[in-house]
């Protein structure tokens, strides 16, 4: 990071800081959200050091159980995220580079409805969702509406329930699934590289029904299907207009399989899932060819828990292949695969200060069609690292500066698309994020 | 948050006819739905905090395991063992929870809100559950000359510092014995913490505790922290 940019943070900052404060005065009159009014618990009893979205053994059940634990309470709340983001390349740069902006407003509707049923919904506001052609300014985000019972005694405990919800490992409690294994927030106003698997890629566009069950608090599977959030499921995908969702074909089945095991503070966690789904070609022409995506992922989490220490990291390995490529026009080759590792370490020290690094990896088979006009090599491949330091000074504030140093991007380390290089699109990022 | 982009062939024609022809129906299949539902309760399984109807074994075993364990010998040391406590010690501290009295920081965070809507009844009944269980030795093989001044000090004070013996109230087994808790098998972790919350805070207020801790040093109350979790079977 050069000086400029340390400069125009620094300035900045001021703007966050005040921004903050006044987030702070507004939310210290009742400053817990929905489910922590549910439970009367502070954040640290469910999330591992206080830090979203990462769930501690107790917030797995809490979860696991429908969100149905505590008392019935009003279920809604809300979320912003204000931020600078500060590009290294200032021709790569948003349009807002450098520049205060609020990022993303949520709002949810989230608790315990009955004795078995409970719910996670969120619907995002997303500034920058007009410019992407992707989404509207508001659009549906992570839904999860659960039944769940458990049958528990000394010898045996049990957990079963069913998820409907709209992104494929949504649903899932360990923060190494892809749906959470991204930073949250994230850099924002900026592009990243292209190429990721499907599954990353589904969130508010398919609607699923997923069986899950926890046995013994070892054994946790969980399958389902997945297709197009359409018709009666359209609720799932709003924001995202016909022509720019992703059309499933048919139903798509999703596995996941994880053993856990606690012992005195640490807790480890192992899995393994699958998902295969079919993409139309043309999204307005639901007879067109489909391309087959097969995601097959590993995954693991290790955490020690005890105060004042929190210390978490996670592994996602996932493997796609896909196929009927040349058929449905989305690549050269009929087949490709594309490999997606990432790897994340925290600590945290009295839920207060935190820091963590993650690296990530995307390589992936060369294809001059699918690739034509991002990279110059024809390659996916992208590596990088994500340093960040965060600071909560009330459990629901949070500020944190986020550092993206791109060793290959879109297929190379040095003029990846005829002009650029990798570290052109390193870029910091600055934020004020609280809950309500 | 925003799904990342995927390279899949999209066009860019507007159109969402079937979407805001269904809307209005959904809403109203949800909400019928959920009136439905909103009826149903399942006292047998519940994890509702605010119904005098579900019965303390019911919430021990759906609420409170999933930090102090179905027998009440949690894995953790962030949480208190409780299988064997004493119920009038289990009845205070719930009591204690409920009324804010009790303001450690994990008491905070933890156990304010999850003891705000019970009854009496049920606060009674959730020690009676615990005070039946029966507490398990520690497989973790602490310094054994850590647990052995631990010993000393239990059963023998520090009388030059002024330090009187854990025994005299605590009992030979460690077992307590009405307001006072058991401490055998307790984990050595949440031992010194809670003594440097009666030592260093007002966090417990209104026990002996605070007193009688005053003089303990640091590493006298690391050994005592350790012998309590060995405790022999």
């Amino acid at each position: 990071m050069n000086s400029t940019m340390f400069d125009r943070l620094r300035v900045n900052f001021l703007g966050l800081l005040i921004l903050g404060v006044s987030l702070l005065t507004s939310f210290s009159a009742q400053a817990l959200p929905a489910f922590a009014r549910q439970t009367g618990q502070n954040c640290v009893a469910c999330h591992a050091g206080g830090q979203f979205p990462e769930l501690t053994p107790y917030g797995r059940l809490f979860k696991l159980t429908g969100y149905t634990m505590g008392s019935r309470a009003i279920p809604v709340s809300a979320m912003a995220v204000a931020s600078v983001t500060k590009n290294a390349n200032s021709s790569l740069a948003g349009p807002k580079d450098g520049l205060p902006v609020l990022g993303t407003g949520s709002v949810f509707l989230a608790g315990k409805i009955t004795d078995n049923v409970g719910i996670f919904a969120q619907g995002t506001f997303n500034s920058y969702g007009g410019d992407s052609g992707y989404q509207t300014t508001w659009g549906s985000d992570n839904f999860d509406l659960r039944f769940a019972d458990r049958f528990i005694d000394a010898n045996s405990d049990l957990i079963f329930g069913f998820s409907l919800n709209n992104n494929p490992t949504v649903s899932d409690v360990w923060n190494s699934a892809p749906a959470w294994i991204i930073y949250a927030p994230t850099m924002f106003g900026t592009s990243g590289p292209d190429s990721g698997p499907v599954v990353n890629g589904l969130g508010a566009q398919v609607a699923g029904l997923t069986a899950y069950a926890m046995w013994d608090q070892f054994l946790y599977a969980e399958v389902g299907a997945y297709k197009t959030a359409n018709g009666a499921f359209s609720f799932l995908s709003q924001g995202t207009n016909d022509a720019g969702q992703t059309k499933l074909a048919g139903s798509n089945p999703y596995v996941r399989l994880a053993v856990t095991h606690e012992w005195g503070p640490h807790n480890i966690m192992i899995g393994v899932f699958g998902l295969d789904v079919g993409i139309h070609a043309d999204p307005l022409d639901l007879t067109s060819p489909v391309t087959k995506f097969r995601d097959r992922g590993v995954d693991a989490q290790y955490q020690y828990l005890l105060d004042p220490h929190t210390v978490s990291a996670q592994f996602s390995y996932v493997r796609e292949t896909t196929g009927n490529g040349i058929a449905s026009g989305y690549s050269t080759n009929d087949s490709n695969t594309l490999n997606s590792l990432r790897i994340k370490g925290t600590y945290i020290y009295q839920a207060k200060y935190g820091a963590s690094l993650s690296y990530f990896s995307t390589t992936g088979t060369t294809d001059s069609g699918l690739y034509s006009g991002i990279s110059a090599t024809n390659s996916p491949d992208t590596q990088g690292w994500t340093p960040e330091i965060f600071y909560t000074p009330i459990q629901n504030i949070r500020i944190g500066l986020q550092y993206y140093a791109y060793q290959k991007f879109d297929g190379a380390s040095t003029s990846y698309n005829g002009t650029n290089n990798a570290k052109d699109n390193n870029n910091a990022f600055l934020y004020v994020w609280g809950a309500y | 948050m925003k799904p990342s982009t995927h390279k899949i062939n999209r066009t860019n024609t507007p159109s969402r006819s079937l979407e805001n022809k269904m809307k209005g129906i959904q809403i109203a299949v949800i909400m019928a739905l959920g009136v439905l539902a909103a009826g149903c309760s399942n006292v047998e399984r519940s994890r509702d905090l605010n119904n005098a109807s579900v019965s303390p074994a019911v919430t021990a075993v759906q609420v409170c395991s999933n930090c102090h364990g179905v027998d009440g010998n949690p894995k953790s040391p962030n949480f208190p063992r409780l299988a064997g406590q004493q119920e009038d010690y289990v009845v205070t501290q719930l009591k204690n929870f409920r009324n804010h009295n009790r303001s450690d920081p994990e008491g905070f965070e933890y156990m304010w809100g999850l003891s705000r809507n019970l009854t009496d009844e049920q606060i009674a009944g959730l020690a009676k559950y615990y005070a039946k269980q029966i507490p398990r030795h520690h497989e973790e093989v602490l310094d054994p000359q850590l647990v052995a001044n631990g010993k000393e000090i239990y059963e023998k004070g520090v009388p030059e510092q002024n330090v009187i013996a854990c025994i005299s109230c605590h009992g030979d087994k460690a077992q307590g014995i009405g307001a006072f808790p058991r401490l055998g098998h307790q984990h050595a972790d949440y031992i010194e913490k809670q003594l440097d919350v009666f030592q260093n805070t007002q966090g417990r207020p209104g026990t002996a505790m605070e007193f009688v801790v005053h003089p303990l040093t640091g590493p006298n109350k690391q050994a005592v922290a350790a012998y309590l979790q060995s405790f022999p079977e």
